[in-house]
């Protein structure tokens, strides 16, 4: 009998480590390739935990997933279109504030997701002392520190991952409040997107955002669609 | 207090981002990088020719081109 499969999506800041993690999750099991249309490069391996069989997906490192560059763009079409079963979102741990912004945009996508904190070591060094269960508490998703390159917290990682796939544990993150006037638009946009069926994939809330914020890519998609302007 | 354009801190002073200007896609990826208004911000040096310079932000060194530093403001502390 073939052994069940999850997808699971490696993202997070250049050089936050998630190539490390893949290397260490897959070992030589890998395939790299090329994202159709554009050159950025696509590396897919296979781990086993658990009684899964995982697919790990490296995506490109990336700051934020607005449409401005290939690499955002692949990542975040990864994420909206293939809708991996767990995204592992590396965070440098040294360096927490400018990388838990793109953890808040994937909270926002509404991924079932897993904050991989990567270079606990590295924080420590700098003297930095991180309340992991209060991040995971403020976040509202499942926080696994870890040192990738010493293969720390690997286990837990996958033992995590297999959770979220099972169901077993909620990830959805909190919400983004911001503010009256904003809200009010993401409302109005919401409703008028929850009619059209293209919307289907979308988080409708994330693309009510998406195009007030004046996001190219979703704005052409959505040309034309009742009520949106 | 005074504002400056970022390219014009000497090494080793500090500020606080009041103000940033310049074209959508630099802007956007500046936003991103955690160049915002209200960020503390250290100049930590500038190349030989004057461009790019290397800055401290949220932590982290960062370098930026000398014109796109000159589209940040900052009030010198």
């Amino acid at each position: 009998m073939n052994k069940k499969q999850i997808t699971v999506a490696l993202v997070g800041n250049p050089n936050s480590g998630k190539t490390t993690l893949f290397n260490s999750l897959t070992g030589a099991r890998q395939h790299v390739g090329n994202w159709p249309g554009v050159t950025v490069e696509k590396k897919e391996g296979i781990c086993s935990s658990g009684g899964y069989e995982i697919k790990v997906v490296d995506l490109p490192g990336v700051y934020s997933l607005t449409a401005y560059s290939p690499d955002e763009v692949v990542a975040r079409k990864f994420i909206i279109e293939e809708k991996p079963d767990v995204v592992v979102d590396i965070v440098d741990a040294s360096n927490l504030e400018r990388n838990l912004y793109l953890s808040v945009q994937l909270m926002e996508l509404e991924a079932p997701m897993i904050l991989a904190l990567n270079m606990m070591d590295e924080a420590e060094n700098r003297k930095y002392k991180i309340d992991i269960e209060k991040l995971s508490a403020g976040m509202g998703v499942a926080v696994v520190p870890m040192v990738a390159s010493k293969n720390k917290g690997v286990p837990e990682l996958l033992s995590e991952i297999v959770k979220i796939a099972e169901g077993k544990k909620s990830c959805s993150g909190v919400k983004i409040a911001y503010g009256r006037e904003v809200e009010k638009q993401i409302e109005v946009i919401e409703k008028a997107l929850s009619e059209d069926s293209l919307a289907g994939k979308y988080s409708p809330h994330w693309l009510a955002i998406k195009l007030l914020e004046g996001d190219e890519e979703i704005i052409r998609k959505f040309e034309g669609v009742s009520g949106v302007k | 207090m005074a504002e400056k354009q970022l390219n014009e801190l000497k090494k080793g002073e500090k500020g606080k981002i009041v103000r940033i200007t310049g074209n959508s896609s630099v802007f956007r990826r500046l936003l991103d990088l955690g160049v915002v208004k209200g960020s503390e911000i250290e100049m930590k040096g500038v190349a030989p020719l004057g461009d790019p310079i290397e800055i401290k932000i949220k932590g982290y060194n960062l370098s930026l081109r000398k014109s796109e530093a000159a589209g940040i403001i900052v009030e010198v502390q």
